[in-house]
């Protein structure tokens, strides 16, 4: 697994916690050098996973895979992923729900929607990427730490609260919950974007913003019935 | 006729055959170098000398040049000697004053160093020169083709090669070794990828094969013996005894219904033994001729084979009038004269216990493809209805690919219809049962019209293909859900983890490989075979149903694994190849015969050891006889004859000891 360059990623994956089964990074050292088990039962399966996922409209075609790596193989962040697109893929159709939804692969993912463009089967990854990202969050296993599940919490908390964001806030919320020390390293930044307006101190809300959180329950009604 | 040693005139051509030869041996050096040789009157190099233009250059210089020997030093005779004479005949010469130097296969191929190859392809060349110009002018020997074919296999391939040539006239033998016509392609439930059912889209073949005016079809027969040459084969067969008079029984099997054993008892062939026969038996339904058999090791009226006549014979009775079961049937052979033959001796599922960690024979529910076959047919011994051995039905089903092929310490090749069928039954087995299918491959290979679309609706019916060559199966529980279940151990090399996973049922694909008596059948036929064992075509490309032997033809699986499509073309191209060969009505024999000359003293060793018994003894002239008809040329009377009275043509020996003059002298 290679180590994300700190920098490219601003706030670190090396925190966001190892994968479950897995000897760490930090294994090649012998430093922390765990032995688990790597072997799959059957009961590690999470039985009609993958026919649920399949059975989300636009991710139907997941059903016709058969592993050619052409979605890792474009995808430009699949150097620094833990299962390469095309493994969540196998894995998400075989049913390994944990191992698919606890996986950074999802969350790193950036939308670009390279993979969906060139996939000979015409499997729109980048739309499963969403289903399963939806789904980690509902089920609440997310990585903790890894920011980019965090910001789309705390981003959509937002929105329901205040109907918009204030990036001030968002941003303070993302750095306490993920990685606070990193704050420091980027306070030239924020005192930059301060001195010109982008960073507002004051929360900024809409009239009626109930009305939203009322929109977005609508919304999400019919699928937790 | 140029006679030797007498103005000899000879034109030689070094071809480059594009890369092939020049890229080893420096080809302009070489002519360059026989140009000086004594006789030569012209040296060329040419890239191409098969093609049009180097034929037609070689019909020019004859002319211009006034050339009368050619040698052509380029690939193997086998390929373009024929090329070459036509054209030196074209020129207006004998096309036996023509000699060929093989500097590809023996030189430009098997070499590294050009220096080396260069020289050897002088050597080869200088050789060619000295012996041909003792070649002698010689008619080309014409000899009659007998225009009926055997063909012998009656699987798929036999059936429609057999098909094809009597749709066109020709009388055929079809000879086949079990009690029906049909193969394997009779046993198969579905086809893929098109899932017709391979009993409907067969028999109506075989039934053709059976009434059909133009075939005689001896079932339950083998070939024994193969004598003769092309156009001129004589061919004895073994008829095995059936009990039965074929041209009596009329397929009532009313003696089925009153045999005195009430129930079946014996494991059923056609059914892999998964179902129950009588002692008196049809092998299936549609079985091509509709004639039972009684198998005498289980007979009541037989003891281990031998008649005892001591049954009640209730199927005797049964048969009545008809009179058509005959205790006191014996092997029987004919022998027939045949032009041309077809081998469609098909082939042999692999062994599968000879991979015991798979656990056939130890494990009830491990179970072989063709067997599975059989439980999906509804005419099979479950009526179609997938019963496990244990009485269960199966929730999880495990299909395990490449099991005998593509594997070193078994067979090295892949079988090439696995990955279908194994498809195939998948699809089958959903259908039927409704359990999770679970395909484990190590490459899907789906390489033909409608196949890889096939996979595609696999995958789409929600079947699992795990990618992984499974360890081992065994029902050693290591988890409650394991349970009473065969459990596959693969590792997932694309999900990049190693599995455990519970199944009901295991299909094992096994691989195809040659016949267990392919190397007899190879024998008899005087064929050759690859390492694999399969029969050897002619050229892999351009010949692929002739065989070194002319006038005998392969087809079908015994030359390589394959679909039934293909098999179906290429046992069409045996067909057509045979019919080339009869309805020209005669072939040009290589006129290689042996002669007596004037000095033979009579001594008749010669005689016993002529494998065809081409020679006689006159006794008014006290002297041997060669007949030119009979003779192959093989030269054995020609070696042994102790005066030397035995001369050959082509292989004369003032011919032989000047080529060898040629290659040893620098």
């Amino acid at each position: 697994m290679t180590k994300p360059p700190a920098a490219s990623l601003g706030l670190v994956a090396h925190k966001a916690g190892s994968k479950p089964g897995r000897p760490t990074v930090g294994g090649r050292n012998g430093s922390d050098f765990k032995i688990a088990r790597t072997i799959k039962y059957e009961s590690d399966r999470v039985v009609s996973f993958g026919r649920d996922v399949m059975s989300v409209p636009g991710c139907e075609q997941l059903e016709s895979c058969i592993q050619r790596g052409t979605c890792s193989g474009v995808c430009p962040l699949s150097i620094y992923m833990d299962y390469t697109p095309r493994q969540v893929m196998a894995l998400t159709r075989a049913d390994f729900k944990n191992e698919v939804l606890r996986s950074h692969t999802i969350w790193l993912c950036a939308s670009c929607y390279a993979c969906t463009v060139e996939c000979p089967q015409q499997i729109r990854i980048t739309d499963i990427m969403y289903e399963l990202k939806q789904r980690a969050i509902l089920e609440r296993i997310y990585p903790r730490h890894f920011p980019i599940p965090v910001l789309a919490r705390e981003f959509n908390a937002m929105v329901r609260k205040h109907g918009r964001i204030t990036e001030m806030v968002l941003v303070i919320r993302l750095f306490l919950k993920t990685d606070w020390l990193a704050a420091l390293g980027n306070w030239r930044l924020g005192l930059d974007l301060m001195r010109t307006g982008r960073f507002s101190l004051i929360t900024e809300r809409i009239k009626n913003h109930g009305d939203i959180a009322r929109m977005l329950d609508a919304v999400d009604h019919p699928k937790e019935s | 006729m140029v006679s030797p040693k007498q103005d000899i005139r000879i034109g030689f051509y070094v071809c480059h055959c594009g890369h092939n030869i020049a890229s080893m041996v420096d080809c302009p050096a070489v002519a360059e170098y026989v140009g000086q040789l004594p006789g030569v009157v012209l040296s060329r190099d040419y890239k191409y000398m098969c093609s049009d233009p180097g034929q037609e250059l070689i019909q020019k210089d004859i002319a211009e040049f006034d050339l009368n020997r050619v040698v052509v030093a380029s690939c193997s005779p086998l390929l373009h000697e024929h090329t070459f004479r036509n054209a030196v005949a074209a020129g207006g010469l004998n096309p036996f004053l023509f000699h060929m130097v093989n500097i590809r296969e023996h030189d430009s191929w098997v070499h590294t160093d050009r220096q080396e190859a260069t020289a050897k392809a002088k050597g080869l060349a200088r050789a060619a020169i000295v012996r041909v110009a003792h070649a002698k002018s010689l008619p080309v020997k014409k000899v009659p083709i007998h225009p009926d074919v055997l063909v012998v296999g009656g699987g798929i391939a036999g059936i429609h090669a057999a098909l094809t040539l009597a749709n066109a006239g020709k009388k055929v033998f079809l000879v086949e070794r079990e009690p029906s016509i049909g193969g394997h392609m009779a046993r198969f439930d579905k086809t893929f990828p098109t899932l017709d059912c391979a009993a409907c889209i067969l028999t109506p073949k075989m039934s053709e094969v059976g009434a059909h005016p133009n075939i005689t079809l001896w079932s339950y027969s083998d070939v024994v013996k193969m004598d003769g040459y092309v156009g001129n084969y004589t061919v004895t067969v073994r008829r095995q005894p059936r009990y039965i008079n074929e041209e009596l029984c009329t397929g009532c099997q009313e003696c089925i219904g009153n045999c005195i054993y009430k129930e079946p008892k014996f494991p059923d062939e056609f059914n892999e033994g998964l179902g129950k026969r009588k002692p008196v038996y049809i092998s299936f339904p549609q079985a091509t001729p509709q004639v039972v058999l009684i198998d005498p090791e289980v007979c009541l009226n037989f003891r281990h084979g031998v008649l005892t006549d001591k049954c009640k014979k209730t199927c005797v009775e049964a048969c009545g009038d008809r009179k058509a079961i005959d205790f006191t049937q014996k092997v029987e052979t004919r022998e027939i004269k045949v032009g041309t033959i077809i081998v469609a001796t098909g082939f042999k599922p692999f062994d599968v216990k000879r991979i015991p960690q798979y656990g056939y024979g130890s494990y009830p529910n491990v179970y072989t493809a063709l067997e599975v076959e059989r439980l999906v047919n509804a005419s099979g011994p479950t009526s179609g209805d997938v019963i496990l051995r244990d009485g269960r039905h199966p929730q999880a089903i495990a299909i395990i690919h490449c099991v005998g092929s593509r594997d070193k310490k078994t067979n090295r090749w892949c079988s090439r219809v696995c990955c279908m069928y194994s498809m195939k039954l998948a699809h089958l087995l959903k259908e039927h049962t409704g359990a999770e299918i679970y395909n484990f491959y190590i490459d899907i290979r789906a390489p033909g019209k409608g196949y890889e679309e096939f996979y595609d609706k696999l995958n789409e019916e929600g079947v699992h293909f795990i990618r992984g060559r499974v360890g081992e199966v065994t029902d050693w529980a290591m988890t409650p859900e394991e349970e009473g279940k065969l459990v596959i151990r693969v590792e997932d090399t694309l999900a990049g983890f190693v599995r455990r996973i519970p199944v009901d049922m295991v299909v094992l694909a096994t691989g195809l490989e040659p016949q267990a008596d392919s190397q007899d059948v190879r024998r008899l036929f005087n064929m050759s075979c690859g390492t694999e064992g399969f029969f050897l075509e002619r050229h892999p490309k351009l010949a692929p149903v002739n065989t070194f032997t002319d006038g005998i033809f392969i087809a079908g699986c015994c030359q390589g694994p394959r679909d039934i499509p293909d098999t179906v073309a290429q046992a069409g191209a045996a067909a057509a190849e045979a019919m080339v060969l009869i309805d020209k009505g005669y072939i040009e024999q290589e006129p290689n015969t042996a002669y007596i000359q004037p000095d033979c003293s009579g001594c008749k060793s010669c005689i016993p050891l002529c494998p065809y018994t081409a020679i006689a003894f006159d006794a008014t002239t006290q002297k041997a006889v060669i007949n030119e008809a009979l003779c192959k040329g093989c030269g054995t009377c020609v070696a042994a004859c102790p005066s030397g009275s035995i001369g050959q043509n082509l292989f004369e020996d003032d011919e032989i000891f000047s080529e060898i003059d040629g290659l040893l002298t620098n």
